[in-house]
């Protein structure tokens, strides 16, 4: 497998609105229109603010189950997940499994790798391109 | 132009009880390659970095780990690059933002200012690059 680059960070934030609007005026980031919006199956609500080649994600739970809750239970707001792009994540995903690593099976071209491999570490994989 | 002026992601901070373990772990498991490995003058914190085109991973930890502790990391700081670091800093503070004043960073040359409030729980750092002329070898003042 090849990591290609940083795809976003993703920011546990308590309301995205204000969020997003914060970071538009102090740092000129903007809302891409054309990414996020409401994932009732992951209980969360996301935006995406493009800058350079990567973007930040903020991410809002909209329950009080489930990862994402969990965490702003615990910690508030803060840097909650690191997505890598790769060439070719069912590469990847068989790789980490070699490796005695659990993760998902990969959906959509993206797969989520257990904190396990990564020392606590929440990391996405996702591909970009066809392989 | 709103905001700063904000052009990309330099670096993300991992931080966690051992630097080197951490960083071991990802070159093994994601195919990085730690580029780098200093002591942070001042702290002794343990650094080590690897670059995926133009973000910088930055794994810090302690000046000596306890090699018996498990080991735990967590996503921590982010560092934007700015074009104008004076004038970034002026708006913020403008906006009644706590922000630091810049100083030297590890990268020569290079300017950086932590941003204290008004990023949503993210510790954040902004740097400017080239803003401290270095002295260019061959070359007399």
């Amino acid at each position: 497998m090849k990591a290609l680059r940083i795809d976003h960070v993703g920011i546990v934030v308590k309301n995205i609105e204000e969020a997003a609007a914060t970071y538009a005026r102090n740092f000129g980031l903007q809302v891409d229109p054309a990414r996020g919006g409401d994932l009732p199956a992951l209980g969360i609500r996301n935006a995406f603010m493009p800058i350079g080649d990567s973007a930040l994600e903020f991410i809002q739970p909209l329950t009080d189950q489930g990862p994402v809750a969990q965490f702003a239970k615990e910690r508030g707001e803060g840097q909650y997940l690191l997505s890598i792009e790769v060439d070719d994540v069912a590469a990847a995903v068989e790789h980490l499994r070699s490796l005695g690593y659990r993760v998902g099976d990969p959906a959509n071209g993206v797969a989520f790798v257990s904190p396990r491999s990564s020392h606590g570490v929440n990391l996405q994989l996702i591909q970009r391109k066809n392989g | 132009m709103s905001g700063i002026g904000a052009t990309h992601i330099d670096h993300i901070v991992i931080s966690s009880n051992n630097a080197a373990v951490v960083a071991e772990t990802f070159q093994r498991n994601l195919g990085l390659e730690i580029k780098r490995t200093m002591t942070r003058p001042g702290t002794g914190a343990q650094l080590a970095f690897a670059k995926l085109q133009e973000v910088v991973l930055e794994f810090a930890g302690p000046p000596q780990p306890d090699p018996s502790a498990e080991v735990k990391a967590r996503l921590w700081g982010l560092v934007l690059t700015v074009t104008d670091i004076a004038a970034a800093v002026e708006r913020l503070r403008t906006l009644g933002y706590d922000v630091g004043e810049p100083k030297p960073a590890v990268q020569p040359g290079a300017l950086i200012a932590t941003v204290k409030s008004g990023t949503c729980g993210v510790p954040f750092a902004l740097i400017q690059y080239n803003a401290i002329p270095t002295a260019t070898p061959g070359v007399s003042a």
